[in-house]
């Protein structure tokens, strides 16, 4: 999962702000927030890709417009007035997407407004951009977006391809088996929980053995 | 007579059919966070219970009264809907400080989070502009009464399902889970299985 972000070791600092969205605080994994959209949404790679470029703006966003005001916010209100920031965002890519992209838009739904209420962003806000500087803020939203992608796209890969046998991305299927008994509980609703099961218990056993490792090392 | 039973197969609708935790998986956080407690589930339902059904009240009026005549609805519900949920989280918090502090404690953060409980956008969302979600008759448009009614279903069957699945994770505690499924993952085996029984009701009629 990390292997993309392991190049260049310049200004370590904001890279590690990068890179630790990706395991040690991954937001879906770890955190266990925002998995009411990433169980929903990852029937399908497609809708997988859209809605984590969609999380990753409004978070970067969020943090970075956060973060540059947070002198100027009082502590009290502190919670309406990143609502309302996030809230613009959001609908930044509402309209976007329901203008450029309808077929995705109508697919994705219910889930593009509820972005505004995703736990992750909020807590980012919160837990961090408002006591942070810009730089990293905005790094600790990309990374922490672009782990939240990751986990959608293998989720949505595991699913589409094992549920429905094939990839199919716009128009196009990328790949098709031609099979028409793949377990379609997969793609249907308590296939989301079964996966996410398993990602959970593969990460338990990855903590499990690295953990071991080192006590033998 | 048929107008009443039109409002309790919405009501059952919302509740069981398009049951909003385990078929449409909104307002999953609170669910795994909150559930491994039977008291705290029972303390969160009602007050999400109770300021769903204002919520969904407040942004039908703003909806019909103030948006749409206006023809802001479009660029400003999200903004304005959370903003109404937000003030009445705040409202209830300040009411169980008052009136329970046990309770309160006991609920922590969680209450705050009901901010962004997803469940509460979706429905008073979906109550103005029904079929969002479902893609059902998108034409359609409820009344204040049927969007009160739904809303209730809808935060009945969270309830529901949430206090059913404390106890179940009460029970699960107890029992002998493979290693790396204990915990969470198993909780989340357990929803499957769950998930699968209420989708028996799929397609028992429509909303």
């Amino acid at each position: 999962m990390s292997d993309d972000v392991e190049k260049g070791a310049g200004k370590r600092g904001l890279l590690r702000e990068l890179t630790k969205g990706f395991i040690t605080t991954n937001p879906l994994l770890v955190l266990m927030v925002g998995l009411c959209s990433s169980l929903a949404v990852s029937t399908r790679v497609e809708n997988s890709v859209f809605m984590g470029l969609a999380v990753i703006f409004v978070l970067t966003c969020s943090n970075i417009i956060i973060s540059l005001i947070r002198r100027f916010i009082p502590e009290q209100i502190r919670i309406p007035i990143f609502i309302v920031v996030i809230a613009s965002f959001v609908t930044i890519v509402d309209l976007t997407l329901k203008g450029f992209f309808k077929p995705v838009y109508d697919r994705l739904g219910v889930w593009i407004p509820l972005i505004v209420v995703n736990c992750i962003i909020l807590a980012r806000a919160e837990g961090y951009a408002y006591s942070n500087s810009v730089g990293r803020a905005a790094m600790d939203g990309l990374g922490l977006g672009m782990g939240y992608t990751c986990v959608l796209l293998i989720m949505g890969l595991f699913r589409e391809f094992l549920g429905t046998g094939k990839i199919v991305f716009g128009e196009r299927a990328l790949v098709d088996l031609g099979s028409n008994s793949m377990p379609a509980i997969l793609i249907m609703f308590p296939g989301a929980f079964i996966t996410f099961a398993l990602l959970l218990a593969l990460l338990q056993w990855h903590k499990a053995r690295s953990k071991t490792g080192e006590e033998e090392g | 007579m048929s107008e009443l039973w039109r409002y309790f197969l919405l009501f059952l609708g919302a509740a069981l059919v398009y049951n909003i935790l385990l078929i449409r998986f909104i307002a999953l956080c609170p669910f795994f966070g909150i559930s491994n407690r039977m008291e705290t589930s029972i303390g969160m339902s009602i007050s999400v219970i109770f300021v769903m059904v204002m919520a969904t009240s407040v942004s039908w009026l703003a909806w019909n009264y103030a948006l749409e005549p206006l023809g802001v609805g479009e660029f400003l519900y999200i903004p304005s809907f959370i903003l109404v949920i937000a003030s009445l989280v705040q409202f209830v918090e300040m009411v169980i400080k008052k009136a329970s502090p046990p309770l309160y404690k006991a609920m922590g953060i969680y209450l705050p989070l009901i901010t962004t409980n997803c469940a509460v956008l979706a429905a008073a969302t979906e109550s103005v502009k029904p079929g969002f979600f479902t893609k059902l008759n998108i034409a359609y448009h409820y009344g204040f009464l049927e969007s009160v009614i739904y809303t209730m279903g809808v935060a009945v069957g969270f309830s529901a399902v949430l206090i059913v699945f404390a106890a179940m994770r009460e029970r699960i505690e107890l029992a002998p889970v493979p290693k790396f499924f204990r915990g969470v993952p198993i909780a989340f085996m357990a929803a499957a299985l769950f998930s699968l029984a209420f989708m028996g009701f799929a397609g028992m009629f429509k909303l």
